[in-house]
């Protein structure tokens, strides 16, 4: 049986009514708007954070020295310190309050992913020709079964990622002195983290570009032309900071040298 | 121009008897100009197999009883040409409801459900009054209730939401209009309070994750999303700017 017969199998029916009476209480209610508000707004710092971050490692373009001036200069004001345990909770805030849209049930899940995958290939179906299509291609419900596995990636190797630059920042385990250096930066991701960064980039970039879409439609709403738009600057911003970032991994990995050295005479 | 030939691949089952299992049947059919697909079930049915299970009563996307899966999409069946189809034509019903049988769904006690949980009648400020002078409704509020009230019920945009498919209190872009519609509504005596406790939890707008499929495929083109945002941030105020 193909997909859409997968979604017949089991699902939601309905059957009586709860009847007119209020659903939950005004307390829990409120605690609802919270819920939905921080799972929002921590995944809009992460995002906003993740493009400072990213011009922040791409000082490396312009080579080691710039580097660890950055690094450097944000560790003896402070900012770097609480700024990785900050991040470190927002990201498991995020995680959780995220996490409560997932649908417990395997069969949920089989059913959420069959349904998502017959209206995006439904495309390939439809001719839909002429100047009054009556097919508006959808794909945000593919997209959102990514932007799941891609968060599940994430929380292990960006969990990983946080772990390793709280340690580097915090303590003089890593390099020759406490905190960030590029020789150490160079050489972890030379010696094979490349593989591992390369895949948490392409996570972070989707998660964050999808992610920040979906929430301006939230709560903006998306008359068709906003909608557009938005979905332009996604894509944009998706491909801009992939590139960047996968420059910076060829960097840090020793595959070429900084592009950008010359600028400061190196 | 010849006619294109086209396979139907149609879902059977029937829920009562028990030697019945879910399976595909194939089906072939002529194409004819302007066909659509409530003419070629028909034709089905007269011509290859008179036990095919389908409803249709408007035929003009009014009535919302033909609302089925036509190639992986929710839609009308009786507004879809056949000439918008690939040469196979894969129908099913629509997920979410109860099957009755083959395409045809019980969309009516679903939608009886959502209505009595969210009380979708105008809850009277006063008894009516037939001899009194009809208050006055600004000319934009009352196109944008009766933008609302164009929802014919076809259960398309609960089929096509994730949500709705496993979470059987959710009430579905379908409810969260009748919603917005009501809350709209001058002459409902519910208070932003009174819907609060409707509206702000995982069986109202916060069970939405934003997947937009309802928006896609209301065959009414409904402005869904307009209609979450609207309810998403009225909560939001009610939360924060009104002491309950
Ligand atoms: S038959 Fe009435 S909507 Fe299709």
């Amino acid at each position: 049986m193909d997909d859409a017969a997968e979604i017949l199998q089991t699902g939601a029916v309905r059957r009586t009514g709860e009847g007119p009476s209020p659903a939950v209480s005004a307390r829990e209610a409120r605690r609802q708007v919270l819920y939905e508000l921080l799972s929002g707004v921590s995944g809009l710092i992460l995002a906003l954070f993740m493009w400072g971050h990213m011009f922040f490692v791409g000082s490396i373009l312009l080579g080691e020295p710039a580097f660890d001036w950055l690094a450097e200069g944000l560790e003896v004001t402070y900012v770097a310190q609480p700024t990785v345990v900050i991040i470190l909770a927002l990201f498991i805030l995020h995680a959780v309050l995220a996490a409560r849209k997932i649908p417990a049930q395997l069969r949920e899940r089989r059913r959420f992913v069959a349904l998502a995958k017959e209206l995006h290939n439904a495309a390939g179906e439809w001719r839909s020709e002429g100047e009054e299509s009556p097919l508006r291609p959808h794909v945000e419900s593919w997209l959102w079964i990514w932007q799941v596995r891609t968060g599940m990636v994430m929380l292990v190797l960006g969990s990983f990622h946080l772990v390793l630059m709280g340690l580097d920042i915090l303590t003089p385990l890593f390099g020759e002195r406490v905190g960030i250096e590029a020789a150490t930066s160079i050489a972890r991701t030379s010696a094979g983290l490349v593989w591992a960064y390369g895949l948490l980039l392409l996570c972070v970039e989707f998660h964050a570009g999808v992610g920040l879409y979906r929430l301006a439609i939230k709560w903006g709403g998306g008359s068709r032309l906003r909608r557009k738009t938005l979905e332009r600057v996604e894509k944009f911003i998706f491909w801009f900071f992939l590139g960047l970032g996968f420059l910076v991994l060829l960097v840090l990995a020793g595959w070429i040298p900084p592009p950008l050295a010359f600028l400061l005479g190196g | 121009m010849t006619a294109r030939k086209l396979t139907f691949e149609i879902f059977r089952y029937n829920p009562e008897d028990p030697e019945s299992k879910p399976h595909m049947q194939e089906f072939t059919l002529a194409e004819e100009p302007y066909m659509t697909l409530f003419r070629a079930l028909n034709m089905i049915r007269e011509e290859q197999d008179t036990g095919l299970q389908f409803d249709f009563s408007c035929r003009s996307a009014v009535c919302g009883s033909c609302g089925m899966m036509v190639n992986g999409r929710p839609t009308l069946a009786c507004k879809t040409l056949t000439s918008d189809l690939a040469d196979t034509v894969r129908l099913h019903p629509l997920p979410a409801f109860k099957l009755i049988g083959d395409l045809s769904v019980d969309t009516g006690t679903w939608f009886r459900a959502m209505a009595e949980q969210v009380g979708a009648w105008v809850h009277e400020r006063a008894p009516f009054d037939p001899k009194a002078v009809e208050e006055p409704m600004d000319d934009e509020l009352a196109a944008a209730i009766y933008e609302s009230d164009r929802c014919i019920e076809c259960g398309c945009c609960v089929a096509s939401c994730g949500v709705a498919n496993v979470r059987p209190g959710f009430v579905a872009p379908a409810g969260m209009n009748r919603i917005a519609r009501f809350m709209m509504d001058p002459r409902d005596a519910r208070s932003d309070t009174d819907w609060f406790d409707v509206v702000s939890n995982d069986d109202g707008v916060f069970g939405c994750i934003g997947l937009m499929a309802c928006h896609d495929v209301c065959p009414k083109e409904l402005p869904l999303l307009e209609v979450y945002a609207y309810l998403r941030r009225r909560a939001l105020g009610t939360a924060f700017l009104k002491k309950a």
